[in-house]
C-alpha cells in the first residue's frame, strides 16, 4: 500500500527519466543477446546485422557441444558453493566470536584480520601460489576453494552484525542453562540470516566471477571453472569472427548469477542500500 | 543433507582419479581455441578449417596413428602464457607448448624451456630446412629452441574492386607503391576517385597495429632498433622520419581514422578502403567474403606483403612454435617428443591453410601450398620476414609500448619526436628491470 503511494507521487517527468534509465541499462544487454543469436560471419562486416533476423542458436549448440562446458560449470559451481558455504561458516564463528567472547589480543587480533581489506590479492599471489604449488593443491577442489576462505570483509560483516544483538538474549538462555555453543546455533545464528543471505551472495558472486586465480591454479582444463574455460574456448580474433559465440559465452555465463540475483534481489538491494547491517 | 554431501564428495573424488594405461603420455598445451563440438573426433586434416579445427584435427590424427602414445590437450585462454609461468613456477610445466617466436627468448634466458636441438635430429630434422625467417624466430644463444611451425605477419590486404575504380590497377593486379613518395601519391588518386581512404588503420586499442609499421620502414631502412639487449633506439631520424611519414597519411585523411580492429575488419569487408594492413591471419575471412556473391569484396581480393617504401624490402615478423619446456622426462616421453616433432613437420603444409606463412622451405615449393589462394603473392615474407633479434626479451611488452606512443605519434595525439622518445623511456625502463 504504501509502495503504491509512493509510486502514485511520481510525477511522468520522473517516470519517464526511470524508463530512459532502464532503457539505457537494458540496451547492452539486449545487444548482447541479439548478437549472440547471430550468424559470426554476417556480423564480421556489420554488427546491426543483430537488428533483424535469422537469428539462429548455433552458438549455443556450440558453447554446448563442447564435451568440457558441463564440467567447467560443475566445477564453477562446486567452487562458488564450497567458498560460500565455508566463509558463512568462518565468518560466522569468528564474528560470534569478535563480538562476544573476551579472550587475549581480541582486539588486535581483529585489527589485524581488517588489515586483509587493505592488501590486494595481487600483492600475495605469488607466495600464495608458492604455498599452493608446495601442498600440491593446484588443480584440485580444494586448490581453488581455500583462497576464498580468507574472508577478512565476512569476519568483519558478522562481527559487526553480531554486535547489534541484544546480549540480554545470550543472558537469558544462559540462565536456562543453554552453552555458548548452543546460544550460537539456536539463538544467534537464526537472528542473523539477514546478513548471511547479504554475504552469501557477494561471496557467491565474487566466487563464480573469479579469473585470475582459477587461471593460474587450474591449468588442466579438466579443472578449469566456467570463466577460464570460456575464455580459452575463444579463438583468436574472437571480437571479429566470432562475436556471435563470444556473446552467446556471456550470455551463458552470466545466466545462473542472473538466477542468484532474481532469488536473492531484496538481500542484494537491502546490502546495497546498508541497510543490511543494523 | 548427508547425501548431498555424500554425492559431492564423490564427485570430488571422481574429479581427482588419474587415468593409467601403457602408453607414453605428452602433455600438451595450446591456444587457438577449442573447437571439440566440431572437430573432437576429426582426424581427416584435409577437412578441417580455421586454426582451431586443423590443430585439433592434427593433434587427433596423431593420436590415431600413434596408439603407443597419447597427447592429452590442454587448451589455455590465449596467449596462454600467465598459465605457463605458473606451471612453471610450480615445476608442473607441459610436455608441449604453443609459443610466440618472440617470447621464446624470455623463457630460455631463464633455462625454462629446452633446447630441441636433440629432437629435430632424432626427427630428422634439419634447421637448414626451416626457412630464414623461421630459423632465426627460433635460433638464440647457439641453440635452437623450437620447432618453427609458421611465420606471420603483416600483409597489404586490397580491395581490387576500389583500386580499379581508382585506376590501380594493371594486367589484373593491383599497382602497389615502390617508394613512400609513390604510396603518397596513389593514396590520393584513391582518395580522388572513389572518395574513399587509401588505408584501412586500426590505431585504436591495437598497438600491433602501429608497431609493425615503424618497426617494418626503420628495418628497411637499416635501422638497428636494439643497438644491445637493454636499449630501444626509435627517437632516431629515421624512426621519426618514418612516423612523420604517417602523421602525414592521418593529416591529409588518406587513412581512416579512430578505428579499433573490429572497426577496421568490418570496413575492408563492407568495402570502405583500398587497403587494410593486417596479419597473415585474416586471409582465410576475406577469402571467404570474395568467394561470396553480394559481398563488396566478392572477386574483388588480393593480398600482398608489405611494400618496400623505402630501402631494402624487408619486414618485421613473428611466428608460431613449438616448445619443450624444462622438466624430468623418461626416454620414452623424449622420443615421443621427437616423433610429434616429425609428424607436425611433415604436416605444415595444413596449418599454411590457416594463411600463416610455412616454417619450411620445402612447403613453400609444394604445388599444393602454391595452389592455394593468394600463397604464391605472400610466400616472400618467408625470406623478407626479419624478427626482433633474440637478445631482446619482453618483446611482446615491448610491442605494446611501442605501439601505443607510435599511433599516438601517428594520430596526432602527442608530437612525433615526444612519442619517440616516450617510447625510448618506457622501453628502457623495462629493459632494466629485466634480469
Amino acid at each position: 500500500m504504501a509502495a503504491e503511494f509512493r509510486r502514485g507521487r511520481l510525477s511522468p517527468l520522473g517516470w519517464a527519466g526511470l524508463t530512459a534509465g532502464a532503457a539505457i541499462m537494458l540496451a547492452p544487454l539486449v545487444w548482447t543477446l541479439l548478437l549472440s543469436l547471430k550468424n559470426n560471419a554476417e556480423l564480421v562486416g556489420h554488427s546491426e546485422a543483430a537488428l533483424h533476423g535469422p537469428y539462429t542458436l548455433q552458438n549455443y549448440a556450440a558453447i554446448f557441444g563442447n564435451s568440457l562446458t558441463l564440467r567447467w560449470l560443475l566445477n564453477s559451481t562446486i567452487v562458488a558453493l564450497g567458498q560460500t558455504a565455508g566463509v558463512l561458516i568462518l565468518a560466522s564463528l569468528a564474528g560470534y566470536g569478535f563480538s562476544r567472547l573476551d579472550f587475549p589480543l581480541r582486539k588486535p587480533l581483529f585489527i589485524f584480520i581488517l588489515v586483509g581489506l587493505a592488501i590486494p590479492s595481487q600483492a600475495v599471489i605469488l607466495v600464495q601460489h608458492q604455498l599452493f604449488a608446495w601442498l600440491h593443491l593446484h588443480n584440485s577442489y580444494p586448490g581453488l576453494i581455500l583462497p576464498g576462505l580468507v574472508a577478512p570483509f565476512g569476519v568483519f560483516f558478522m562481527t559487526t552484525y553480531m554486535r547489534g544483538i541484544p546480549r540480554e538474549l545470550d543472558e537469558a538462555a544462559m540462565l536456562d542453562g543453554a552453552s555458548r555453543w548452543t546460544i550460537f546455533w539456536k539463538i544467534i545464528l537464526p537472528l542473523t540470516i539477514p546478513a548471511q543471505s547479504t554475504l552469501a551472495v557477494f561471496t557467491f558472486l565474487g566466487a563464480w566471477n573469479d579469473y585470475w586465480w582459477p587461471l593460474i591454479s587450474a591449468t588442466h582444463s579438466s579443472m578449469y571453472t566456467l570463466t577460464v574455460g570460456l575464455a580459452a574456448a575463444q579463438m583468436n580474433y574472437a571480437q571479429t569472427s566470432g562475436l556471435g559465440y563470444l556473446m552467446a559465452q556471456a550470455v551463458f555465463a552470466s545466466i545462473p548469477i542472473f538466477i542468484v540475483y532474481i532469488v536473492f534481489q531484496k538481500q542484494i538491494v537491502r546490502a546495497m542500500a546498508g541497510t543490511a547491517v543494523r | 543433507m548427508k547425501r548431498i554431501a555424500a554425492a559431492l564428495l564423490a564427485m570430488l573424488a571422481l574429479g581427482s582419479c588419474a587415468k593409467s594405461d601403457h602408453r607414453t603420455h605428452l602433455y600438451l598445451q595450446r591456444f587457438f581455441g577449442e573447437c571439440g563440438a566440431e572437430y573432437g573426433g576429426s582426424t581427416d586434416v584435409a577437412k578441417a578449417e580455421g586454426e582451431c579445427g586443423i590443430i585439433t584435427a592434427l593433434v587427433n590424427r596423431f593420436n590415431a596413428e600413434n596408439p603407443d602414445i597419447r597427447i592429452d590437450v590442454n587448451v589455455v585462454a590465449w596467449p596462454g602464457y600467465p598459465q605457463l609461468t605458473a606451471q612453471v613456477a610450480a615445476r608442473d610445466p607441459p610436455d608441449l607448448v604453443t609459443m610466440h617466436e618472440g617470447v621464446i627468448s624470455d623463457y630460455a634466458s631463464k633455462g625454462l624451456v629446452e633446447p630441441v636441438d636433440g629432437y629435430l635430429r632424432a626427427a630428422g630434422i634439419s634447421p637448414s630446412d626451416f626457412t630464414e625467417a623461421a630459423r632465426q624466430g627460433v635460433t638464440m644463444y647457439g641453440h635452437v629452441y623450437a620447432l618453427p611451425w609458421d611465420t606471420h605477419g603483416g600483409l597489404f590486404h586490397v580491395n581490387t574492386a576500389l583500386f580499379a575504380k581508382a585506376g590501380l590497377m594493371r594486367a589484373g593486379k593491383p599497382v602497389l607503391p615502390d617508394s613512400a613518395d609513390e604510396m603518397l601519391q596513389q593514396a590520393r588518386q584513391f582518395e580522388r576517385r572513389t572518395g574513399k581512404p587509401y588505408l584501412i588503420q586500426s590505431n585504436v586499442g591495437d598497438p600491433a597495429f602501429a608497431a609493425r609499421n615503424l618497426y617494418t620502414y626503420m628495418m628497411a631502412q637499416g635501422a638497428v632498433l636494439f643497438p644491445d639487449a637493454k636499449h630501444v633506439r626509435l627517437n632516431t631520424p629515421i624512426g621519426v622520419d618514418v612516423a612523420n611519414y604517417f602523421r602525414r597519411i592521418n593529416v591529409e585523411k588518406l587513412g581512416t581514422q579512430n578505428m579499433d580492429t573490429p572497426a577496421a575488419i568490418a570496413a575492408f569487408v563492407s568495402g570502405e578502403g583500398g587497403i587494410y594492413p593486417t596479419g597473415t591471419w585474416m586471409i582465410g575471412s576475406f577469402e571467404q567474403e570474395a568467394k561470396t556473391p553480394g559481398r563488396p569484396l566478392y572477386k574483388s581480393y588480393a593480398v600482398y606483403p608489405y611494400p618496400r617504401l623505402w630501402g631494402a624490402h624487408v619486414e618485421y615478423v613473428s611466428g608460431h612454435s613449438w616448445v619443450v619446456p624444462t622438466r624430468t622426462r623418461t626416454p620414452a616421453q623424449r622420443a615421443a617428443i621427437a616423433r610429434f616433432f616429425k609428424f607436425m613437420a611433415a604436416h605444415n603444409y595444413d596449418w599454411t591453410r590457416t594463411g600463416h606463412i610455412p616454417a619450411f622451405k620445402a612447403v613453400l615449393d609444394d604445388p599444393r601450398f602454391k595452389a592455394l589462394p593468394h600463397r604464391a603473392d605472400i610466400a616472400p615474407l618467408a625470406s623478407m620476414g626479419r624478427p626482433l633479434p633474440a637478445y631482446v626479451l619482453r618483446q611482446n611488452a615491448i610491442e605494446g609500448i611501442v605501439g601505443e606512443e607510435a599511433a599516438a605519434a601517428f594520430t596526432g595525439q602527442k608530437s612525433v619526436p615526444q612519442a619517440l622518445a616516450a617510447a625510448e623511456r618506457r622501453v628502457d625502463q623495462l629493459l632494466a628491470t629485466v634480469d
